[in-house]
């Protein structure tokens, strides 16, 4: 196939993903009307945490993948290529797909790899010498492992890429995996986020102060309210398939969303660790993008914003949305990190959940208004069905991603 | 004849065991002698090798951005210097100035070196002398730290992405910034990778029994594995048009990329290597240049009796009876493999070679496997016919990319002491 092909329309005709929340998106839809997610104490026995701090984390039970993953297959794979193959199995099933599948791009995202493997082999070496390094760990504790594991469940034999840009990963590799199927690169792409959390993880992330409670109080995420200090750190993989329109026409597919632009940019000014304070490079690069796809900001009816409970990340988020919406109110804002915590796959499925008209709870832990920020999300029940919504991830370090999605 | 989806190579940059400058690769690969050396960074004892390919800190140019310096991992700084150095070679002005400039860069490792120091400090035993853990040490350990450092030191605020799909990174990274450049959403784009040396790499390869005790010998019968390098490779895209009219000197032209997967193993290649034959016919396919077109292979080449082989079948593949004589040369052979970045490294070598009309070569040990329908240089670069040339990247996973290169439209060739 050319990339000279006629860019087609791509759709999502499949999800699926797997978190604290359980496997499905039914297990999603019953998590997310109830509240925030499944948070449970961190194994805090190795001593890599402070004394004081966070203690909580949202963890997938593994019981929750058996369905989709017999245990003997998984036994050989790290935990977020579990996940992402849990994950591509239920989209695909959503999608209707199966047989020949050849032609499939495969597309994933992850902000830290996979921890766990990556930890237990630094031990092997470290500890015991390098003689005594698993091979079989070190296969799987590559950033790429999930993206294969997909490959070969699927036998995609398309592209298969894997990008890590911590939080604007995820819609980097929608953007990815919609251009190999527009440009008839592949017949369809499952583009899956996937990340894990391991004690170490969560120490760390705790030590730079970036979950709720790293730095005292409760240990409540509280996107976008005026006392958030910090985001429920989490995993899980969300994976979508993407396909031409006609094709889901052809195929006599329910087509979920149609995927839209994706505008990506780059804060210079940002810190390595955190989120730049001065929104206005953001705002110019998203209002630059929305403009070049003739996108009018106020024909958008719902964001659905990466806001996690950071008091700089939110901040931004919040601030280019203003700067871009100018005098104009912002439309309603869903937070789907409020339900699934801080991992890749979260924004995609909460987003999905409120399409497919599930009804949510009040946002989770959201209490006060910020004045400075004057952002009220999404305060319960079904999620008003846009004809267009934007998607919003900002990650620290600078990236930042905006990903268009369109209803049918 | 050229069409406007061919990207012209305006700035190139390189960090190698060679030096921090594109002069020092070129010398390097021309003079065709292994830089692998013994391994000095880290304690290697137990290992099946004791080699490695290893950039010297102490000639580091001095920084442009002495904060992000102080503050990068070892292999932030290869990826400063490489972006630097490129940036400065294409002739453009600030940034902000020349459009929207995108980043797309490759890698596996990152900071994963420091990240190291981290978690041996942390799980010392009390009675072990370590320094308290520094958790400033993590700050750009993920992967996308390289990428991130040099976007923030140029200030750039267009897209800035990250490929780590292992050993095809590179080649992966420079496909995406073309493909941007195709589409207009970026003026200008940096493609690369950078990648240091660290434990878990060194001892996941030498626990995967993949890497060769001498110093390694691709395509050769004799050949045992791999070396482990180091580096950065960085790349100045932008559309031929627009390096015309601000009448930049154009090093090479980027025709086309290709991607596939063999979702076979999630180590070993397709034996036949069905799925890199794929990559390197999409590749094809998208520069619309058709197989006898091609002068040279930069091969994957790592050294590993099943990578040779796989690759050899997958140019028999595309190329038929000619790959038989058709050049072809593996700069891991020279400068080990630099994993996640090596596809960043081996395009600029490629990029170089059409510079200079010169196929560099690839030493080894013994002769040529007479199974591999290879005709390997040795020895001394050779001179070849014609403008287009083929880079391959293969990777943990089955991920494949290929990238065609030309020469620049009527470029005078380079004298040999020019990089």
């Amino acid at each position: 196939m050319s990339a000279t092909a006629a860019h087609r329309p791509v759709v999502i005709t499949g999800w699926g993903a797997v978190s604290s929340a359980g496997a499905g998106r039914d297990a999603h839809a019953q998590a997310f009307a109830a509240g925030g997610p499944r948070l449970q104490p961190i194994d805090r026995s190795a001593g890599y945490h402070r004394p004081h701090g966070a203690r909580l984390g949202a963890l997938v039970d593994s019981s929750d993948c058996g369905t989709w993953l017999p245990p003997r297959a998984a036994r050989r794979m790290s935990p977020p290529s579990r996940y992402a193959v849990v994950a591509a199995r239920q989209a695909l099933e959503q999608a209707g797909l199966e047989g020949d599948l050849a032609a499939t791009a495969v597309v994933t995202s992850t902000s830290f790899g996979p921890s766990s493997f990556t930890e237990e082999l630094l031990r092997q070496i470290l500890l015991d010498g390098p003689q005594d390094a698993s091979p079989a760990l070190f296969t799987e504790a590559v950033a790429n492992a999930p993206a294969a594991q997909i490959a070969l469940a699927a036998k995609a034999r398309g592209p298969n890429l894997t990008l890590t840009q911590r939080e604007a990963g995820p819609l980097l590799a929608l953007a990815r995996g919609a251009e190999e199927v527009a440009k008839g690169r592949a017949e369809r792409a499952l583009v899956a986020s996937v990340d894990e959390l391991n004690p170490i993880l969560h120490a760390v992330l705790d030590r730079y102060g970036a979950l709720a409670g790293s730095r005292g109080g409760d240990e409540i995420a509280r996107p976008f309210d005026r006392d958030r200090r910090g985001a429920h750190a989490s995993e899980g993989a969300t994976c979508v398939v993407l396909e031409s329109a006609d094709e889901a026409s052809r195929r006599g597919a329910e087509v979920l969303a149609r995927v839209g632009p994706t505008i990506a940019g780059f804060d210079a000014a940002a810190p390595r660790v955190g989120w730049g304070r001065d929104p206005s490079t953001l705002a110019r690069v998203l209002a630059r993008g929305l403009e070049r796809a003739a996108i009018d900001p106020h024909s958008i009816g719902l964001v659905a914003a990466g806001a996690a409970g950071s008091r700089a990340g939110d901040r931004l988020d919040a601030l280019v949305l203003r700067q871009v919406w100018e005098e104009r109110p912002l439309p309603t804002v869903l937070v789907p990190k409020a339900y699934a915590g801080e991992h890749g796959g979260a924004l995609l499925a909460g987003t999905l959940v409120a399409l497919d008209g599930a009804p949510l709870a009040p946002t989770p832990g959201f209490r006060h208004v910020d004045p400075s920020l004057d952002v009220v999300p999404f305060a319960g029940g079904i999620v008003p069905r846009p004809h267009r919504l934007l998607l919003s991830a900002l990650a620290p370090g600078g990236s930042a991603a905006w990903t268009i999605l369109e209803t049918p | 004849m050229t069409n406007q989806r061919e990207v012209a190579v305006t700035g190139a940059g390189a960090v190698s065991a060679w030096g921090w400058t594109l002069e020092t690769l070129w010398r390097g690969l021309a003079a065709g002698a292994t830089s692998v050396d013994e391994a000095r960074r880290f304690d290697v004892t137990g290992q099946r090798t004791s080699l490695a390919s290893e950039v010297d800190d102490d000639a580091a140019p001095p920084p442009r951005d002495d904060d992000a310096w102080r503050h990068a991992t070892r292999a932030d700084r290869f990826a400063l210097a490489a972006v630097d150095e490129a940036w400065r070679n294409a002739g453009l002005g600030a940034p902000r100035e020349e459009g929207v400039v995108g980043l797309y860069f490759g890698g596996s490792t990152a900071g994963m070196d420091e990240a190291e120091e981290y978690f041996a400090a942390l799980i010392a035993p009390a009675s072990v002398d370590y320094l308290r853990p520094r958790i400033a040490r993590l700050a750009t350990h993920p992967l996308n730290g390289p990428g991130d450092v040099a976007a923030r030191s140029l200030g750039l605020d267009g897209p800035v992405i990250t490929f780590s799909s292992a050993c095809a990174s590179g080649g992966l990274a420079v496909g995406a910034a073309v493909e941007a450049l195709r589409d207009g959403t970026v003026d200008v784009a940096i493609a690369g990778g950078a990648d240091a040396l660290c434990k878990v790499t060194y001892s996941g390869f030498n626990a995967l029994r993949a890497v060769d005790a001498a110093a390694c010998s691709p395509f050769r019968a004799e050949r045992a594995g791999l070396n482990l390098g180091e580096g950065a490779g960085a790349l100045v895209l932008e559309p031929l048009e627009r390096a015309r009219a601000r009448g930049a000197e154009v090093l090479a032209v980027v025709r086309g990329h290709g991607a596939s997967c063999d979702a076979h193993h999630m180590t070993a290649p397709h034996p036949e290597g069905e799925g890199a034959a794929r990559a390197i016919a999409a590749a094809l396919a998208d520069a619309g240049v058709e197989p006898d077109a091609v002068a040279f292979v930069n091969a994957h080449g790592t050294g590993t009796p099943l990578n040779d082989r796989a690759e050899s079948r997958a140019l028999a593949t595309v190329f038929g009876e000619r790959a038989r004589t058709l050049p072809v040369t593996s700069t891991k052979g020279l400068l080990g493999h630099f994993l996640g970045s090596s596809g960043a490294i081996e395009a600029v070598a490629t990029a170089l070679c059409l510079r200079h009309g010169q196929v560099h070569p690839t030493p080894g040990r013994g002769p040529i496997d007479p199974d591999l329908a290879v005709d390997l240089v040795t020895d001394a670069p050779r001179p070849f016919a014609g403008g287009v040339a083929v880079s391959t990247s293969f990777a943990f996973g089955g991920s494949n990319a290929a990238v065609v290169l030309g020469a620049a439209p009527h470029a005078a060739r380079r004298a040999e002491s020019e990089p």
